[in-house]
């Protein structure tokens, strides 16, 4: 009897520890939440500095902000760093009220110094920035106080608040003392950097993965998951792989790839528009396609309507120019409908046999995928069809930069780069790979375009103050490239994602570049089981 | 003996010299201008700068030249910078990726070794028995595989059928380093690894055995009464062993190019990894100290083989 | 080759000797078999088939083995089965005019290094250690990388590093050779470096040539198909078994479409299997040792 109880008692002392012991360890064990932010078109894996980002602002949104930020449907602009912002009607004062309670991660206050400091930077061409061209319209940066920055511009700029949603603030008291041309590729930004967003940078393992940690004083209130990795994949398929074996929560997803999740309720699989055109971009230093009759062959040669109803299962809108929405696209434009003969003839007419022939004409890509590969062998039979041969080569994004923006420029190893170029929210971002003003060093039209009308189009488009302004000069810059052809243009396809069934209230989208838009990380949260 | 040694290790760091030698001069054939490999693409210099950059590095010299300015660097540590990867120096890359590489080969030529010499005993013990048939045919199978075909058929059995493994990588990323999370990762990779050398190593053992098992101390012994099993383990598998050893140390250099393959099917973060992607990158700096450290690799376990022969066979005159 | 008088007066019936034993291998005489009739279908079926290994059929993509289509198609539609033949064409092409070049580049340095003195063989033999001391694969990457993907400089790049081995084998067999009275008779009467390896080199190092250059065409074809799968040896349109099961590294075509790398990798592995049983079934043919088994 006497024993019975002892058991008893111990019994039921031995559940409770062992129940306290369960419930202490839910309460201590910190959420983790890994997921592949960089992976696909719109990620920019190693990347760590913003400064250099041409895509990857998903990843670096977790820990850095913009002053203002695309909503979460990625249709507006809104504040992010900056509570308001007002434009005058002229288009030519910008003025930004910054949050006040906003804190870096190592505790200092931000202020209006920062924003003053980070333009500056973004602006030098020494410190690496891509977006100097972008910024060159900003002609004064005035801090009357530590929580108001004004902007005042040269010339209207209907661009600058999409460009201003990809800078990244940077903090003045950590980064004044490194010289702007050793920045770029300064250690400062893989030991101990400091953002002023929802997660604070832990560690970075190249080419592995970044991991950061809850930044406790976030001022929209401390973020549910504690520890965040991005983790970096060679290819989108080894990320799938790593999704379907649970070892990720989320990621971009080729659209091949899509039916493995269709059907598990452990998924949710999400598809929008890319907001991207692709296109063959002619490498205008190669000398060999000045003449417009063998641009024009190209769009003739390659049966756009097939590969999209095929190998994109419709999932494609065909781009006659770099746009594809409605108003932006002007009628009357030449279709380019599948015509090799046409092609031909026009290639015989220009005479492509002088100019090139059949030598193999180097395709650079960083598109690595089934599809990518299957579309590009595609097009590699239907232009040999005409009697031009293209090598397609395809690296990951940093050898992409690598060869593109070479020093001294080296025109043989991409004679053509099929990519693809945001072309929304703000039309204006195609500017920057078109426009002869935006030749390296100053922007990135590394294919050096460099065709008066189409600049032409872009600089009075720039200049619009109204939306109906905008709209009608895009749609001229749209009729000036369907003329011109500085792009074989192709099409512009569905993106999308995947995120495990467990994980609540990561808004992920097919941004553009991966955004930056409202992803609200502080709320992201993942049940556990 | 200690001469012996030093002469080896003498003859090995001529030979990485001549090796070094030879890559420069490939590498400077290939088209692009060498200046490139200096010069940080994201930031902006002008065409004085570059040309300043160009007499500073001695690339207006001529080439025997430039190999000694390049071969004095080299030695200070100082391998250049990669092209791509955030223009890290080429010797932290190295250094990032030949400990996951040794891991992989080290266990992948072991598993070899031990699965080989125990294949070979077998093989060599029940002559054209139908485990030697079977042991031959796998071993032919082995021996003409390459790599990334078993590689990809252990993938896709192992992780997208049976779902036993991993589908790559080398743990899991951020965690707190687990010796059983790198030990499943692991796993596979290793025993593909394993695959094609054991085939190598089994065959080598077989025929060694057989030899041994021919000659006339064997005889004597079996003569004398010894029992079978005795005689085998005892003397003979001892003495098929030492031409086993000789076989180790190409075993380790082979491991190289097997583990090239592996560990870009398996995404495993080493040396080959690397250097694929360095080629696919045309990252000059990064192919070039890529292929130094291998070949120190090599030669040097081809250094110790020989050490380790020298030592178990009596027979090898040393000095 | 084959009419070149051998001088060696006991040549002729080992010779034949040598292929009797061949004959009677049983392992040999099905590889010999197996490559044949592979060879055979790779030549005949562009004559009789329709289907283009680079013909893309957009409306049949991706579909698995039929009666139109024997092995499937691929993700543009390509014929699998032609596309394997091509690729066994081109692989088989990269592979025998390798080989020949490597053993020409080989006999010739190991027949200098034998023949040629004391300096020469120092030479040619620090030179072969050198070409030794890196792994293939590592050399094959940092050729490849100067020279860019193509039928031809794969060619080159496989050719500039097979002929150590080779090298090392001719030198030993005529230092051994070196030796005999005939040689030293030869150098006495004045006969010149040419004249020895004609006449003398190659006769006595024909059983090592005819071995290597078998075993060279399958290791060189593993290497090709190494190289393509790195992307790095035979570009496309034109297909290769190596750039073929590249399509392999992708986890959709891996599991669901089996068929497009499963038979080309299936083909690699009998191929070689199939030269190497010929290789060790000559090899055992010219070993006297083995007569007596």
């Amino acid at each position: 009897m006497k024993l019975t109880a002892i058991m008893a008692a111990a019994l039921t002392a031995g559940i409770a520890f062992g129940g306290m012991t369960q419930f202490a360890a839910a309460q201590d064990a910190p959420t983790r939440l890994v997921g592949g932010f960089d992976v696909g078109p719109g990620g920019f894996p190693n990347n760590v500095n913003p400064l250099l980002a041409t895509t990857g602002y998903m990843a670096l949104t977790l820990a850095y902000e913009p002053l203002v930020i695309y909503d979460e449907k990625i249709e507006k602009v809104v504040g992010r760093l900056a509570d308001s912002f007002e434009i005058s009607p002229d288009g030519l004062t910008y003025t930004f009220k910054l949050a006040a309670d906003a804190k870096w991660h190592d505790g200092e206050p931000f202020t209006s110094k920062d924003v003053a400091f980070t333009l500056n930077l973004a602006k030098d061409t020494a410190s690496g920035s891509v977006y100097v061209a972008r910024l060159s319209t900003i002609a004064e940066i005035a801090t009357p106080d530590d929580q108001t920055v004004v902007l005042t511009l040269s010339q209207p700029n209907s661009s600058l608040l999409d460009t201003l949603t990809k800078v990244m603030m940077l903090p003045e008291h950590r980064l004044a003392g490194i010289a702007p041309d050793t920045l770029a590729r300064n250690d400062y930004w893989i030991t101990d950097p400091v953002g002023t967003g929802a997660f604070r940078f832990k560690q970075y393992s190249p080419n592995q993965y970044i991991e950061y940690e809850a930044f406790a004083d976030y001022r929209r209130g401390k973020p549910k998951i504690d520890q965040l990795v991005n983790r970096y994949f060679k290819t989108p398929a080894a990320a799938v792989a790593a999704l379907k074996a649970g070892e990720i929560a989320v990621s971009y997803v080729e659209a091949d790839d899509i039916k493995n999740f269709q059907t598990d309720s452990a998924f949710r699989v999400i598809e929008g528009n890319s907001q991207v055109v692709n296109y063959l971009g002619f490498n205008f230093a190669a000398k060999i396609w000045d003449d417009v009759r063998v641009r024009k062959a190209v769009m003739y040669a390659i049966d756009r309507e097939t590969i999209i109803e095929q190998l994109y299962n419709g999932k494609a809108t065909a781009a006659n120019c770099g746009y594809s929405a409605a108003r932006l696209v002007p009628d009357g434009l030449e279709t380019y409908a599948y015509d090799p003969d046409k092609a031909r003839a026009l290639l015989e007419e220009a005479g492509w046999g002088e100019i090139n022939g059949d030598k193999p004409i180097s395709v650079l890509t960083y598109y690595n995928n089934d599809q990518a590969n299957n579309v590009m062998a595609a097009m590699q039979a239907m232009l040999a069809q005409v009697g031009i041969n293209i090598a397609p080569r395809t690296v990951d994004m940093a050898g992409y930069n690598a060869t593109i923006y070479a020093k001294p420029i080296d025109p043989s190893q991409f004679q053509i780069v099929y990519a693809g170029l945001t072309n929304g929210p703000n039309p204006g971002n195609l500017n920057i790979g078109l426009n002869a003003a935006q030749i390296p060093p100053n922007g990135s039209n590394y294919t050096r375009v460099d065709i008066p009308a189409v600049s032409e189009a872009f600089d009075t488009a720039m200049k619009q103050t109204t939306p109906e302004g905008m709209d009608k000069a895009y749609s001229d810059v749209c009729k000036a490239m369907n003329e011109n052809l500085p792009w074989a243009t192709l099409w512009e396809t569905k993106r999308y994602g995947v995120e495990s069934a467990k994980l609540k209230n990561l808004n992920w989208q097919p941004a553009p570049g991966g955004g930056p838009y409202e992803m609200h990380p502080e709320l992201w949260e993942l049940e556990t089981n | 003996m200690t001469l012996y040694v030093v002469r080896r290790i003498g003859a090995g760091i001529l030979l990485l010299l001549a090796l070094s030698m030879l890559v420069f001069f490939l590498l400077r054939l290939a088209p692009g201008d060498p200046l490139s490999s200096y010069i940080d693409p994201m930031v902006s210099m002008t065409e004085q700068d570059m040309e300043r950059l160009r007499q500073s590095l001695g690339l207006d010299q001529p080439l025997p030249f430039q190999y000694i300015y390049w071969l004095g660097e080299t030695i200070t540590g100082d391998l250049g910078r990669s092209l791509q990867r955030n223009g890290q120096p080429v010797s932290e890359l190295l250094m990032a990726s030949i400990g996951p590489s040794m891991l992989l080969m080290l266990s992948g030529s072991l598993l070899a070794i031990l699965f080989g010499i125990v294949i070979g005993i077998v093989g060599a013990v029940r002559r054209d028995g139908p485990a030697d048939v079977i042991l031959a045919a796998l071993s032919s199978v082995g021996v003409s595989s390459p790599a990334f075909l078993t590689a990809l058929v252990g993938l896709y059995v192992f992780s997208g059928v049976l779902h036993w493994a991993p589908a790559g990588g080398m743990q899991e990323p951020g965690m707190p380093f687990t010796l059983s999370g790198l030990l499943s990762h692991l796993a596979l990779p290793a025993l593909i690894l394993a695959f094609g050398q054991t085939a190598l190593i089994a065959r080598y053992m077989r025929s060694s055995l057989l030899e041994v098992l021919h000659q006339d101390f064997i005889r004597t012994a079996r003569a004398k009464g010894v029992p079978r099993r005795k005689v085998i383990l005892k003397h003979a598998v001892r003495n098929a062993l030492l031409p086993v050893v000789t076989l180790i140390g190409s075993t380790l250099g082979l491991a190289v190019g097997g583990a090239i393959f592996i560990e870009s099917v398996f995404n495993w973060p080493g040396m080959g990894l690397m250097m694929v992607t360095a080629v696919e990158a045309r990252d000059y700096p990064l192919i070039m100290g890529g292929t130094l450290a291998v070949g120190a690799w090599v030669i040097l376990a081809n250094i110790l083989t020989d050490v380790a022969y020298a030592f178990i066979d009596p027979r090898i005159k040393v000095g | 080759m084959a009419t070149t008088p051998i001088s060696h007066p006991r040549a002729k019936s080992p010779a034949r000797r040598a292929l009797g034993r061949f004959g009677s291998k049983p392992g040999a005489m099905i590889g010999l078999a197996v490559f044949a009739s592979l060879l055979l279908l790779m030549l005949v079926h562009p004559l009789v088939s329709g289907i283009g290994p680079n013909t893309i059929d957009l409306r049949a993509i991706n579909q698995g083995p039929s009666a139109s289509h024997w092995l499937g198609t691929d993700g543009v539609g390509r014929d699998v089965f032609a596309r394997l033949l091509e690729g066994g064409r081109i692989s088989l092409l990269v592979a025998v005019t390798s080989s020949v070049a490597s053993l020409v580049i080989g006999f010739l340095i190991g027949a200098v290094a034998g023949l040629g003195g004391r300096i020469a063989d120092a030479i040619a033999m620090r030179s072969v250690d050198v070409a030794m001391t890196l792994p293939p694969v590592i050399l094959l990457l940092v050729l490849a990388s100067i020279t860019g993907p193509g039928i031809g400089p794969t060619i080159l790049v496989i050719s500039l590093l097979s002929w150590p081995v080779l090298s090392r084998l001719v030198r030993s067999r005529l230092l051994e050779l070196g030796q005999r009275d005939f040689v030293v008779a030869s150098r006495g009467m004045g006969a010149g470096l040419g004249h020895l390896i004609w006449r003398h080199a190659l006769p006595n190092s024909i059983d090592i040539l005819v071995v290597f250059a078998t075993l060279q065409v399958a290791s060189a074809i593993l290497l090709e198909a190494g190289l393509s799968f790195l992307g790095l040896g035979v570009p496309p349109p034109d297909a290769s078994w190596g750039n073929m099961l590249f399509a392999a590294r992708s986890t959709t075509v891996l599991t669901n479409y089996p068929w497009q790398w499963m038979f080309p990798g299936l083909a690699l592995v009998v191929v070689v299997l199939a030269i190497n049983f010929i290789g060790d079934g000559l090899r055992d043919a010219f070993d006297p040792r083995s007569e007596g088994a």
